[in-house]
């Protein structure tokens, strides 16, 4: 058991104990933040990307 | 039509108002799946069946659909279009809409129904979503260089959903 003042290891400088991408590059902290809202939610998230990504481009100025 | 709002939710109560059997694929498909994707337009598979063209046809009617192909976009998808295994691509007051009569090598609705999946996609509303290992497989048979790094993000999200 470590005394009382000792630093915890392990708690700071450890590598996560999942990859945070894969062997061909995909981020996989990205799915698992996916993966943890429903449906419904992610398809909102994508309908926020998408039209973020046009105010962006200027193609549209409604919200 | 100009400048639609891009509104994938209303595309589908519009579908479902009409009472349209369809299934969606694409990436939206993915995202709804988990995968963190990015994509503008909503591909559905639709029914070939002449009553669900019908159905189809006035979804598309109220939607004020047309073909995103032609310049002035004055032309809109009738009932042979529909009916035929090819994909229209059409631009909806609701934002770009792909009809797809089969995808893949020929994989039509009726084929691809045992593989989906009845999701809720959005204030209750339920859609069949093509399952995800199923969509990976379909797109690989047709996949082109562009679709080589959402293949990757789409077998990666399988496998992540596989640990849970």
């Amino acid at each position: 058991m470590p005394n009382r003042g000792d630093p915890e290891p392990d708690k700071f400088n450890a590598p996560s104990a999942q990859p945070t991408h894969s062997e061909d590059g995909v981020d996989l902290t990205l799915i698992r933040w996916m993966l943890s809202l429903t449906p419904a939610e992610r398809l909102e998230v994508l309908q926020n990307n998408v039209r973020s990504i046009l105010r962006l481009r200027g193609e549209q100025t409604e919200t | 039509m100009s400048r639609p709002k891009p509104d994938f939710l209303a595309i589908l109560r519009t579908l479902r108002k009409h009472g349209v059997d369809f299934i969606i694929v694409g990436g939206v498909a993915g995202v709804l799946h988990g995968a963190p994707l990015s994509t503008f337009d909503l591909d559905v598979v639709h029914s070939r069946e002449p009553g669900n063209v019908d159905r189809l046809l006035k979804a598309l009617e109220a939607l004020d659909a047309r073909y995103r192909t032609h310049a002035d976009m004055s032309l809109k998808p009738g009932r042979s279009h529909l009916a035929s295994t090819g994909h229209q691509l059409l631009m909806t007051e609701a934002g770009p809409l792909d009809l797809l009569g089969t995808i893949g090598k020929g994989h039509a609705y009726g084929d691809l129904v045992p593989q989906t999946t009845e999701l809720d996609v959005g204030k209750g509303l339920k859609a069949r979503v093509l399952d995800l290992a199923a969509l990976i497989r379909i797109k690989a048979e047709t996949a082109q260089e562009k679709d080589k790094a959402q293949l990757a993000i789409l077998r990666r999200t399988l496998e992540e959903k596989s640990k849970k």
